[in-house]
């Protein structure tokens, strides 16, 4: 894979072309490009390998109090300039937005510095280390049919303004996943990082084929209410989705955010703490948002009591608070929280399974959607690893079980927070991380089981 | 742009592919919101590019780009061969191709009026008015309306002769209105959730919408919707509405029979399927009224082309008749674990940088016999759903629960009380076992679903249902709170 096409001075050179645009009072460009490439295998062997390059400008002009925007592909200065004139004639045909707060002004939201999360081993991965990656997976997979992705890239973001805006920042990124169908069961193994040299691909791939042989057997579990260990995987799902709820400053003005009701609320067990934090060590993302604010650490949960949800200018203004530097590039959505991480606890995996009399031990859940905002009410599946424990330790495993609870619920009853940190990263190039360890929750429910 | 694939393919033969074809993606597009007096949403985009998918010593390589420059031809051609062989030295079973004719043509989807020429003030304007008549009381916290627009053209030549230029035009909007009191919200749209309903075709699309009109009862019901009574949990008769159904035949016969999922394909990410090429021509997935088909070739569809992106022409096949599973959806790789001498042409990418998968095109129910009212009035109690708002189903696509926006108890053939945060769970072919009526072709329409996700890296494909209501016996439904 080769380097990214276009750097800090190409990207600024290209904003600052159209950042005085005639007839426009004011003007944003947010550039991102990106050079990646995956592995993707299944029934042992890889079915589609990619190796992409990309790059995407984003105009934002204001004028006489009204705004648009306009996208291209293309970094040439007629498309660039073309753009800008799109989204000026687009935003003479909208609406006066009396909402709007007006570009970030760097004198007013300070200048972000770069996180610089880049790692020059994966930044230089080439197509042939991927499938060497894969084929160290398929052989500490053993005999099962093993499917997953190695993944690697190096992605970058620029905002500049006509206020003087001026941010640009890098990171690199590195995923590896696998899934192992022995014929009997199947089982999962991933990791994540910004640096290729923390992955342990055989690590991943011997998980996967242990999860797998353990699961052989299965019998059902009755639907009810256990109590359960849920490891990383699965707590990152939850945190992904509680995120997507509720964790936006939009969200709490539309009345849909559990934050609309019970900010000040104990929302969760004192061990809980949730913040949005980019600059986490583990976590990989930029050190600014989409307007160019620095991306600050915010603690939507603290300590188990609900503090408030991260904010764009927009937002920020309507709810007089200060801007944390989420703005997700859409009005539509408003701010998003993509760097979320659950703090620590103290507990070692074995402390969390031991302190179980009777309950579920779940791997990961799959196809997860929202049933009620408020209410932070999920359901989905098990998948890939679903064992029963009995007396502190997993005794045998049991068929995938639908879920139906509330993230909150389920944080209320939590009894035991995981000491080990795990990274997740969203799917193939897309942005933010999350990062969690295995949780114990005292009640969790389950509303019907499956075939396998 | 023809010069840079034909340059393309000749680098791509001539680093060793034994196989190659070059698609390039043009697109343009419009994507509006507006909630209240506020435009949260008004965005032009372009995007081009192309991408080069090879075979070498049995495996595949795809490799993409932006730069349009000749230069970029070849290193991106070769990027592809080099992913290739790397891929190669994992492969067991190299990848044979049955064969598709050479085709050379140009196609077009129709349309009447252009949506691109109709001004942004105009679009504007008339979601504002929409979002104002759907603003029925104090109750209602957001009312917003959007509309997509899109123009895609996309070339594809290949190493066997094929020399293909198709372009499509897909336009859409909806409105939907959210009622907040206390920590209850409900929301309803129309004429389906997730920005309205899109199709091939222009902005007379838009226009038969009538949105405006359509508004105030669309706000009133989320207003009502705030104190009407929960879904029961019971097992009873529920009908669904066409747009529930789309949903319904997407997730739970449309994943299903995607045959690079029977194979194995998409394990780790998308899940697999219940079904396996053994159940072919035996297996009963519903009842006899059941019938099921993969339609290329359906007017307005947001899976109607051509040619798929791997050249292959557009086609019918039934993927269920009489209630039995009798196909899958192929590629030219899959189709030969099927036996099959063609691929029924359904490989789709998102954009020029992506590998085509296996992709519903337009997965239509078939429409039965008599209307929506005739199949209310031969129930004696029963739960009436309508607007999908929630789906969710496990790995092998067969246990699912799905969640409505609104509902209405069956009462003695006719319609009586609202129900709120109506769902319901079951079993995919114990599900279609008890469908016992479709509506017929009067109530039979294409539904557009834009938001389909599949694949590593991901793809989001716009995918066509055609449906009628339908009803379903013994059925366990609920409240999703």
């Amino acid at each position: 894979m080769s380097d990214l096409r276009v750097g800090a001075d190409e990207a600024r050179a290209a904003a600052q072309a159209v950042l005085d645009l005639p007839g426009a009072d004011g003007v944003e460009v947010t550039v991102h490009v990106s050079a990646a490439g995956v592995a993707r295998y299944a029934n042992s062997q890889i079915i589609q390998a990619t190796e992409r390059d990309e790059l995407r400008v984003y105009v934002r002009v204001v004028t006489d109090g009204r705004l648009a925007s306009a996208t291209t592909n293309q970094l040439g200065a007629e498309r660039v300039a073309t753009a800008a004139r799109h989204a000026l004639e687009a935003a003479r045909s909208s609406l006066p937005d009396e909402e709007f707060t007006g570009l970030a002004d760097p004198d007013v939201v300070g200048r972000a510095d770069p996180i610089g999360r880049v790692d020059a081993a994966t930044a230089s991965v080439s197509a042939a280390d991927r499938a060497a990656a894969v084929r160290s997976i398929l052989a500490a997979a053993g005999g099962g049919r093993a499917a997953g992705v190695v993944e690697t890239g190096v992605q970058a973001y620029g905002v500049f303004n006509s206020k003087g805006i001026d941010c640009f920042d890098t990171y690199t990124r590195a995923v590896a996943t696998a899934l192992v169908d022995d014929g009997e069961a199947t089982g999962w193994g991933e990791s994540s990082s910004h640096a290729v040299g923390d992955l342990d691909w055989d690590a991943v791939g011997r998980l996967a084929a242990q999860k797998a042989a353990a699961g052989h057997g299965a019998g059902d579990a009755e639907p009810g209410v256990y109590e359960v260990v849920l490891e990383a995987p699965a707590v990152a799902t939850m945190l992904d989705y509680l995120s997507y709820v509720g964790f936006g400053a939009k969200q709490v003005l539309d009345g849909e955010s559990f934050l609309s009701t019970m900010t000040g609320a104990e929302v969760a067990a004192p061990s809980v703490t949730i913040a949005d934090d980019a600059r986490h060590p583990r976590s990989v993302g930029i050190g600014f948002d989409f307007e160019g604010v620095p991306r600050r650490r915010t603690e939507v949960i603290e300590a188990g009591v609900a503090r408030g949800p991260v904010t764009d200018l927009r937002t920020a203004a309507q709810l007089d608070a200060p801007p944390t530097g989420h703005y997700s590039g859409s009005n539509e959505f408003g701010p998003y929280a993509s760097n979320v991480v659950l703090e620590v606890g103290d507990q070692t995996y074995e402390d969390l399974v031991g302190g179980v009399a009777d309950g579920l031990l779940v791997t990961r859940f799959h196809y997860v959607n929202v049933l009620d905002r408020p209410s932070t009410l999920l359901t989905g599946m098990t998948r890939d690893g679903t064992f029963r424990i009995r007396d502190g330790a997993i005794a045998e495993p049991v068929r995938n079980l639908r879920f139906s609870q509330s993230v909150l619920d389920a944080l209320r009853a939590v009894t035991g927070v995981g000491r080990d940190l795990h990274a997740f990263a969203p799917d193939f190039a897309s942005f933010g991380s999350t990062v969690a360890p295995a949780i114990r929750a005292g009640e969790f429910r389950f509303s019907s089981g499956t075939s396998h | 742009m023809e010069d840079l694939l034909e340059a393309a393919l000749d680098a791509a033969v001539a680093a060793g592919a034994s196989y190659a074809d070059v698609r390039s993606v043009e697109s343009e597009s419009e994507a509006l919101s507006v909630r209240g007096d506020v435009v949260e949403a008004l965005e032009r985009s372009d995007s081009e590019g192309f991408g080069v998918r090879v075979l070498v010593d049995g495996a595949w390589g795809f490799a993409a780009s932006y730069d349009l420059t000749n230069e970029a031809a070849a290193p991106t051609a070769a990027a592809a061969v080099e992913v290739a062989r790397a891929a190669a030295t994992t492969a067991e079973s190299p990848v044979e191709l049955v064969p598709e004719p050479a085709h050379r043509a140009t196609w077009s989807s129709p349309l009447q009026v252009d949506p691109f020429s109709v001004s942004l003030e105009d679009k504007v304007g008339l979601l504002a008015a929409a979002t104002r008549a759907l603003s029925v009381g104090p109750a209602i916290r957001t009312a917003r309306g959007t509309m997509d627009v899109l123009r895609q053209r996309t070339l594809f030549v290949s190493s066997e002769g094929a020399a293909i230029d198709q372009t499509v035009v897909h336009t859409g909007a909806g409105i939907e209105a959210t009622a907040v009191e206390g920590s209850e919200v409900q929301t309803r749209s129309y004429p389906g959730s997730f920005r309205g309903h899109l199709e091939a075709g222009g902005y007379e699309i838009v226009t038969a919408m009538d949105l405006e009109a359509h508004a105030p009862q669309t706000g009133e019901e989320a207003v009502a919707l705030l104190r009407a009574p929960d879904c029961p949990d019971r097992e009873t008769t529920v009908v669904l509405d066409g747009h529930q159904v789309m949903l319904q035949v997407h997730e739970s016969v449309g994943h299903p029979t995607e045959l690079d999922r029977v194979l194995g394909m998409e394990a780790a990410f998308a899940g697999t399927s219940f079904v396996g090429i053994p159940d072919l021509g035996s297996m009963r997935y519903g009842s006899e009224l059941v019938n099921i088909t993969s339609d290329a070739t359906t007017p307005g569809g947001l899976g109607t082309f051509r040619f798929d992106d791997e050249g292959v022409e557009a086609q019918r096949v039934d993927l269920v008749r009489d209630g039995i599973l009798v196909g899958f959806q192929t590629s030219r790789e899959t189709a030969a674990a099927l036996g099959a001498e063609r691929s029924n042409g359904t490989m789709r990418a998102e954009g020029w940088e992506n590998f085509p998968l296996i992709r519903m095109t337009n997965v239509n129910l078939l429409p039965g016999e008599g209307s929506l009212d005739d199949i209310l009035a031969d129930v004696d109690d029963g739960i009436y759903m309508a607007t999908n708002k929630s789906w969710s189903i496990d790995d092998k696509r067969k246990n699912f629960q799905f969640g409505c926006e609104i509902a209405w108890e069956i009462k003695r053939g006719r319609l009586g009380r609202m129900l709120r945060n109506p769902r319901y769970t079951g079993i995919t072919p114990v599900f279609w076992a008890g469908c016992d009526a479709i509506a017929g072709a009067g109530e039979w329409r294409i539904w557009g679903t834009p938001n389909c996700g599949k694949g590593q890296p991901g793809q989001t494909m716009r995918v066509g249902h055609g449906t009628a209501p339908a009803r379903f016996r013994n059925v366990s439904t609920g409240t999703s709170q």
